[in-house]
């Protein structure tokens, strides 16, 4: 990794060498995700539940950071960005998974009944939730979750295709068309990301509602993309591929990008929390009741017992981990070009990005008594994660690992921060 | 205007941030001739007119402080009226210029020398009118000093959980910073200045503002690291800024005032706010100052691709508002909205609607971005509706309240409105003295993205150049 890269690149830097390693990951990964899906199902026999909510958070998981590599394309065209096409292709391939979530979401059906049945059988008293009838119906609902799924799928192979074209004509034309689609693209994907959230998570509390819902959920897409792309970049290096392409100046960015949205997340989610905790009425503070008291329904009714519960532990480790410790360990310069301190810093957000969404899910399910760990929750996770990293490198090696023919690649890897 | 070939972005290759080929002297000569040439009859002609203004506004105050705010339309349950309105609307002004100068900076926008300087004079002088609407609305003005926590005998102190507290801190902090980030980036330019002063004053102020600058390889290093800092400093401050300010009406329990996506729709709808004034007045001030290749068609689309954005931004903003007031089975939040469209106030409401979120769509279109005359005329629609979104939030909100016997219609009086305008007059009156006696682009940054700064300016091998996209760097220009 030295300072000065010369602009042009060897292919056995950015194709996946016959041989390598790298060509079995797909099979691997894929496998240990079936595995995992399958575990999952033999589990779901005696715990459909938990199988329901484990199996959204694993989905939610790896969509959201399939979804930040969405926005990141997208953000990159609109604003004619310079610097990140040699890293770019990661942030694709990762996009380019998008059509596996249109599978993947089929088993959020099977949890429906344990998800939604707060809406799905609200009481006839429960006149809240039956005026929300008109949004909170099981078809329309199914419909939406479909909708959003097959417009992120259509977006990214509309984006990936035209990238990999421009690898043998190295057309400009594409590049402008690809331009051309982001602007109407990033408001598609602002309501249909704002609406998922809305959906999928805020809905499983048919009572509680909040504004800024979409903007934490995308916040969260982006922590996932930068700390991704940081560590599957550096994997790649360590592999002995995007040695001349990639250099710490990339990284430096990334890890840049990584600290700002750790600080956007934040500052959503303390608006969220203060605002409600500020304003003190019980339909808007049942959410944070929920992750800090012992509570319980009766009728339509939340008890709140003010015993605090384990619930609260995940909540400070929350607070603290996803974003007082990154905010200092990821401000020095030092820090983000360092692999390995970088690497470390993109693992610790990675892992409380995943607190994060099941902090945000598995209160929500009434059977569940504090926080405790289930194996549904590990086979759910590798299910899903091993399917989607699997198709993530079954992607990669098809393809250069950097849009080689891009107009603006000669600038990315003479690109240096100052 | 016609638009120049050079000017048309092209994907294969960055264009120049200034036109016409200048040289350093000439881009010198261009910035410095307004302040050194004979004051312009217009420069006179609206000078007057601000001045004018700023006199019905000291006259109003005067007024003011001598009956108490009993002058303005405030009513029960009106409680507040224009003035926290024009507070907001001027705070967020100010945001647009910080966005430019620190936000753009960080995300290396070479083409932000160009306006930078000039906007953040703006912000400054935004501030100052914000500052004025707090300041004179307490009613006994000579006990102001009680908004700051100063230990005293009594041991009285401010409520620390109030947001408006908060917002004394915000936005004195904000001022500060600003004021810092603009002199600093000033003192380059200040030298200049000195250096061509041709008057023993103008080399006295000059002299004793630019610090001694000598240009040296020392002064340029410790100016980069303190403008990178101060920037870092006041990306953050902006955006917890106008969050403050949306505090101020979030925390409270009114329908359509607590909403918790308030803190990012505001600071998108300041912004929004700021680029229309900015582009209002960049339009004049590149015309009448013939700086047309300086501030060029691109810099007024980048601009006015931002307006969109944000425009689009604070429109989201509303639609989710709507649809969770109707999701969240709250009759008195969905009374609230329904209200704002159709109730007695929903000719501003739609006058916000239209200015905020409709009339923008037209720059989705790069014919409208690149037509200054209509550019103009959108940029004063955008400065109109942001006022009257304030307004539409104060108004409707207080005047329909959970006890109908309560209701009331809050119209102005015509202090409130002398006020406003009297507030117009102090913010060009800032804005006018700048033009004319500081450098309103920034001259030393505007060097630094001219090709011939480039060590390689001139020697660039052949093949370099028709590689696609190897302009070089300093030359630049992000999109």
């Amino acid at each position: 990794m030295s300072e000065h890269q010369p602009a042009t690149i060897n292919d056995s830097d950015i194709r996946v060498p016959d041989g390598h390693a790298w060509n079995k990951l797909p099979a691997i990964l894929g496998g240990v995700g079936l595995i995992g899906l399958a575990a999952s199902f033999v589990l779901r026999g005696e715990h459909p539940e938990q199988f329901s909510f484990s199996y959204l958070v694993a989905f939610l998981y790896f969509l959201s950071i399939a979804l930040g590599g969405l926005f990141f394309i997208l953000i990159n065209f609109a604003s004619k960005a310079g610097w990140s096409i040699s890293v770019r292709r990661v942030a694709e391939n990762v996009m380019a998974t998008l059509p596996l979530f249109v599978l993947l979401a089929v088993p959020l059906f099977l949890g429906f009944e344990h998800l939604y049945h707060h809406w799905l059988h609200a009481s006839v008293e429960d006149v809240v939730v039956q005026g929300k009838k008109a949004w909170l119906n099981k078809s329309f609902f199914s419909v939406r979750t479909m909708v959003y799924v097959v417009i992120w799928a259509l977006l990214g192979l509309f984006y990936y295709s035209r990238s990999v074209k421009q690898d043998q004509s190295g057309e400009p034309k594409l590049t402008e068309a690809m331009q051309n689609m982001s602007y109407p693209g990033i408001a598609i994907f602002a309501i249909t990301t704002s609406f998922a959230a809305f959906d999928w998570i805020m809905s499983m509390d048919p009572h509680w509602y909040s504004t800024i819902y979409g903007v934490y959920f995308f916040a969260g897409c982006l922590i996932g993309i930068f700390a991704t792309m940081i560590l599957l970049t550096l994997l790649a290096k360590q592999s002995g591929l995007l040695k001349q392409a990639v250099n710490l100046e990339h990284f430096h960015d990334l890890g840049k990008l990584l600290f700002a949205f750790t600080v956007f997340w934040a500052y959503i989610a303390f608006s969220q929390f203060m605002l409600y905790w500020y304003g003190n009425i019980p339909e808007e503070t049942a959410f944070f009741a929920k992750r800090w008291y012992v509570v319980h329904h009766e009728g339509t009714a939340l008890i709140n017992t003010f015993q605090t519960s384990s619930w609260a532990t995940i909540s400070v480790i929350l607070g603290v981990g996803h974003f007082v410790v990154p905010f200092f360990f990821l401000m020095p310069r030092t820090i983000k070009r360092k692999p390995a301190f970088l690497a470390f810093g993109a693992i610790w957000m990675l892992a409380m990005h995943l607190v994060d969404i099941y902090w945000l899910v598995m209160p929500e399910n009434p059977h569940m008594h504090g926080f405790h760990l289930t194996l549904l929750d590990l086979t759910t996770w590798v299910g899903v994660g091993g399917l989607f990293l699997g198709a993530f490198f079954w992607v990669a090696r098809r393809q250069a690992l950097v849009p080689l023919k891009d107009p603006r690649l000669p600038e990315s890897l003479r690109f240096e921060n100052f | 205007m016609v638009q120049s070939v050079e000017q048309i972005e092209r994907v294969d290759r960055r264009v120049p941030l200034v036109l016409g080929g200048k040289s350093f002297h000439e881009v010198t000569e261009a910035i410095a001739a307004p302040i050194e040439g004979r004051t312009p009859k217009l420069w006179w002609i609206i000078f007057s007119a601000a001045v004018t203004l700023l006199g019905i506004l000291v006259a109003s105050t005067g007024y003011l402080f001598y009956e108490g705010t009993g002058i303005w339309g405030l009513n029960n349950p009106a409680g507040w009226g224009w003035a926290i309105v024009n507070f907001v609307f001027w705070v967020g002004i100010g945001h647009a210029g910080t966005l430019i100068s620190a936000i753009l900076f960080l995300f290396r926008q070479k083409w932000r020398t160009s306006i930078n300087r000039f906007a953040e004079a703006m912000t400054l002088f935004a501030v100052a009118c914000a500052l004025l609407f707090p300041t004179i609305h307490v009613g006994r003005v000579w006990l102001l000093y009680y908004v700051f926590p100063i230990p005293n005998q009594m041991q009285m102190w401010p409520q620390f959980r109030s947001p408006l507290l908060w917002d004394v801190f915000a936005v004195t902090i904000y001022g500060t910073v600003s004021l810092l980030f603009w002199y600093v980036g000033l003192i380059p330019d200040l030298a200049t200045m000195r250096d061509r002063a041709k008057s023993a004053l103008g080399r006295m102020l000059y002299g004793f503002f630019s610090l001694g600058w000598r240009g040296s390889n020392r002064h340029w290093q410790h100016y980069e690291v303190a403008y990178l800092i101060l920037a870092g400093l006041a990306t953050p401050l902006v955006l917890s800024v106008h969050s403050i300010v949306s505090f101020d009406f979030a925390t409270s329990v009114i329908p359509g005032w607590h909403t918790t996506i308030f803190p990012p729709y505001f600071v998108a709808g300041a912004i929004f706010s700021g680029f229309g004034m900015v582009l209002t007045l960049m339009i004049i001030a590149r015309w009448a100052f013939k700086l047309e290749h300086i501030m060029t068609m691109r810099h007024l689309e980048n601009m006015a691709k931002i307006t969109l954005l944000t425009g689009t931004m604070v429109g989201y903003a509303y639609g989710i508002e709507f649809f969770i007031a109707w999701y969240s089975g709250n009759q008195f939040e969905q009374f609230t909205f329904i209200s704002r469209m159709f109730g007695p106030y929903s000719w501003a409401y739609w006058t916000m609607v239209s200015c905020n979120v409709f009339i923008p769509q037209l720059l989705w279109f790069r014919k409208i971005r690149t037509n200054v005359k209509v550019l103009f005329v959108i940029s004063i629609f955008v400065n109109i509706g942001m006022w009257f979104e304030r307004f539409v939030i104060v108004a409707t909100s207080l005047t329909r309240d959970f006890l109908p016997s309560s209701w009331a219609y809050y119209s102005p009086t015509i202090w409130d409105v002398a006020a406003l305008v009297g507030s117009f007059g102090l913010f060009f009156t800032l804005f006018l003295l700048f033009l004319r006696f500081l450098p309103m682009i920034a001259v030393a940054e505007i060097k630094g993205v001219l090709p011939q700064a480039n060590p390689h300016h001139g020697h660039t091998p052949h093949a370099e150049e028709s590689h696609a996209g190897a302009t070089p760097a300093p030359a630049e220009a992000k999109e």
